[in-house]
């Protein structure tokens, strides 16, 4: 059992020991080209592969319920939406596509229904140079989700992210920050379910 | 087995504080402690106290394997029933579990003796991989310790080498309750290793945990699909969101199973299947009558040394007042802590899977030790 030592062979901090110099790279985000459209067929009248467009539609379809806006009654949602324009948000069963798709069974929210959708990486279009430019490192983290589209009661022509962006006024390329179009779950979270017995306890530690 | 007094480093304080030790004083107290070191020979290290924290180990792994399909011992362990299947199926899914510690009576002499597990959220982990492995580091290169001396303390390797091969769901949490600087620096120094073993490290409060439709998430209300959380089972099993442990799509690490183990329940059904093994110290569930001579009395769920009842062999009562009154008891045969100069010493041995990883020592003024025992530096020299 003996080895030549008994400790660690090194014992490096990089989080807790900032080591100095190490600055964040700030640099200005680039714009990022995606495509919107309204439906999977309108997309393939672009010159993209019809597949890879119904591909980017589910994608964006499956994203819908967790990230579309949630209104506790139909009035509220069509007032921001439309008449007509409103569905029952289903409960959403933990992040697990399988059980996602299963589940059905209404939250009692509402939400706005799914008007188009945003294809991130870049379609690869029908007989055309499918390459796009160098894949750099900053394009990888620049990288934009496909994700559903909605429009407004009051502007039927302008394509909005589900947290409200504008992102287009037409079908077909656009240039989007990707941060500003970064998906966020719209659903309203329980918190403090934990902690009560170290308030109540008030040890310096729940160590041990 | 000795203790030798040794000068501390000119200006430790302001070092510890410049690496993220902040906790090195408790309540105007000293908590780290380099005034002396505790001195072992290779052999005691490595018959006396890695053999049989391994072995003690395999033993309490063992035992889980009975418990989890026995309702009995799962009752005398107060694991609320709607979490029985919950437990069982975390241990027969294999849920990897991350590192624990035992704390040890030893002497130098003779078999170390089991006092308890601490297997669920052990602390001063931090002060034994980190900080004391400098401290010897400095001293060697100071002159100020023998060439050739070693410490027992394998654990920031082997915590980062468990990082590494645990299959994490990324990203993975880190919680820790917002008011516990000492929690958050054991978390910090978790997150720290994982960070360089190239896991992808987010840290939460444990109080702004999320739930949405019993899944845990994030303040962005992302789904957490791992978290290590520094915070104990047995709370969170009775508070609001404890129905979300088994409803969550979550890896916990530690994984609810080792809410058996650090639980002072486990120390009577290890002596009684393995009853007369060197390291066991003769262990019962409490029938609530008086404490003979050379007899502890402990809840099963205490930390820091709270709510100890102790009687020495020649009839002293020691008593130590605490927050947990609300669980059953255990008793334990008295194994005295050695004094050395003014102190009784403990000996914390640390697992990280399942090797043995080092140890730590604190000392107190009394036989019980306590969160403001003193941490004090070994090293091996034979």
């Amino acid at each position: 059992m003996s080895n030549i030592f008994k400790r660690s062979k090194a014992a490096r901090l990089i989080m807790m020991v900032p080591a100095a110099g190490l600055v964040l790279a700030g640099c200005s985000e680039k714009q990022v080209e995606v495509q919107v459209f309204n439906s999977p067929d309108e997309c393939a009248a672009y010159y993209n592969p019809p597949a890879e467009c119904k591909a980017a539609f589910d994608e964006a379809q499956t994203l819908h319920p967790q990230v579309a806006p949630r209104y506790a009654s139909q009035q509220e949602c069509e007032t921001d939406f439309g008449t007509g324009q409103c569905e029952n948000a289903p409960v959403l069963a933990a992040n697990n596509t399988e059980q996602r798709s299963q589940s059905q069974q209404s939250s009692g929210f509402f939400m706005p229904m799914m008007m188009g959708f945003m294809a991130g990486q870049m379609l690869s279009r029908g007989g055309m140079a499918s390459a796009p430019a160098q894949p750099t490192a900053s394009a990888a983290r620049s990288a934009v989700a496909t994700q559903p589209l909605y429009k407004s009661r009051d502007d039927r022509n302008t394509f909005r992210t589900a947290s409200n962006t504008a992102v287009a006024s037409k079908p077909g390329a656009t240039s989007v920050r990707p941060s500003a179009v970064q998906p966020k779950p719209a659903t309203l979270a329980k918190r403090g379910g934990f902690g009560s017995q170290a308030a109540k306890r008030s040890a310096s530690s729940t160590g041990g | 087995m000795k203790r030798v007094n040794s000068t501390p480093r000119p200006g430790w304080q302001a070092f510890a504080e410049s690496v993220g030790f902040n906790f090195h004083t408790f309540d105007g107290e000293p908590y780290w402690d380099e005034s002396a070191y505790y001195q072992f020979s290779l052999q005691q290290i490595e018959h006396d106290l890695e053999q049989p924290t391994e072995e003690l180990h395999q033993m309490a792994l063992d035992l889980v394997a009975d418990i989890v399909t026995s309702e009995q011992q799962l009752q005398q362990l107060a694991i609320p029933e709607q979490f029985w299947q919950a437990v069982r199926d975390s241990w027969q899914n294999q849920q990897p579990h991350l590192y624990g510690r035992m704390d040890l009576s030893y002497n130098g002499n003779g078999p170390a003796k089991l006092l308890e597990l601490n297997y669920d959220t052990p602390t001063s982990l931090y002060e034994t991989g980190f900080f004391q492995w400098v401290w010897l580091e400095d001293q060697l290169m100071r002159g100020a310790l023998p060439q050739g001396a070693d410490q027992f303390n394998s654990l920031q390797d082997k915590l980062q080498q468990a990082f590494a091969e645990l299959n994490l769901a990324q990203p993975f949490y880190f919680a820790s309750v917002a008011d516990s600087t000492e929690d958050r620096g054991t978390v910090d120094y978790l997150m720290d290793i994982a960070l360089q073993a190239g896991v992808n490290c987010r840290y939460i409060q444990l109080e702004q945990l999320g739930d949405i439709d019993g899944q845990l998430v994030d303040l962005d209300g992302f789904p957490i699909q791992g978290l290590f959380k520094l915070y104990p089972w047995e709370f969170m099993l009775q508070e609001e969101f404890a129905s979300t442990v088994i409803s969550s799509q979550t890896q916990f690490i530690e994984p609810l199973w080792k809410c058996l183990l650090s639980n002072k329940g486990i120390l009577p059904m290890l002596w009684q299947k393995y009853q007369g093994h060197p390291n066991l110290l003769p262990t019962f569930f409490d029938d609530g009558s008086t404490l003979k001579h050379g007899w502890v009395r402990k809840p099963l769920f205490s930390r820091e040394g709270a709510n100890i009842e102790l009687v020495t062999n020649s009839g002293k009562l020691f008593k130590q007042d605490g927050p947990y009154t609300d669980s059953g008891y255990i008793r334990q045969e008295l194994a005295p802590l050695p004094k050395f100069a003014d102190s009784y010493a403990l000996i914390g041995s640390w697992v990280v899977g399942d090797s043995a990883a080092g140890i730590c020592i604190r000392e107190d003024n009394s036989l019980i030790t306590k969160d403001s025992s003193r941490f004090l530096p070994h090293i091996i020299l034979d």
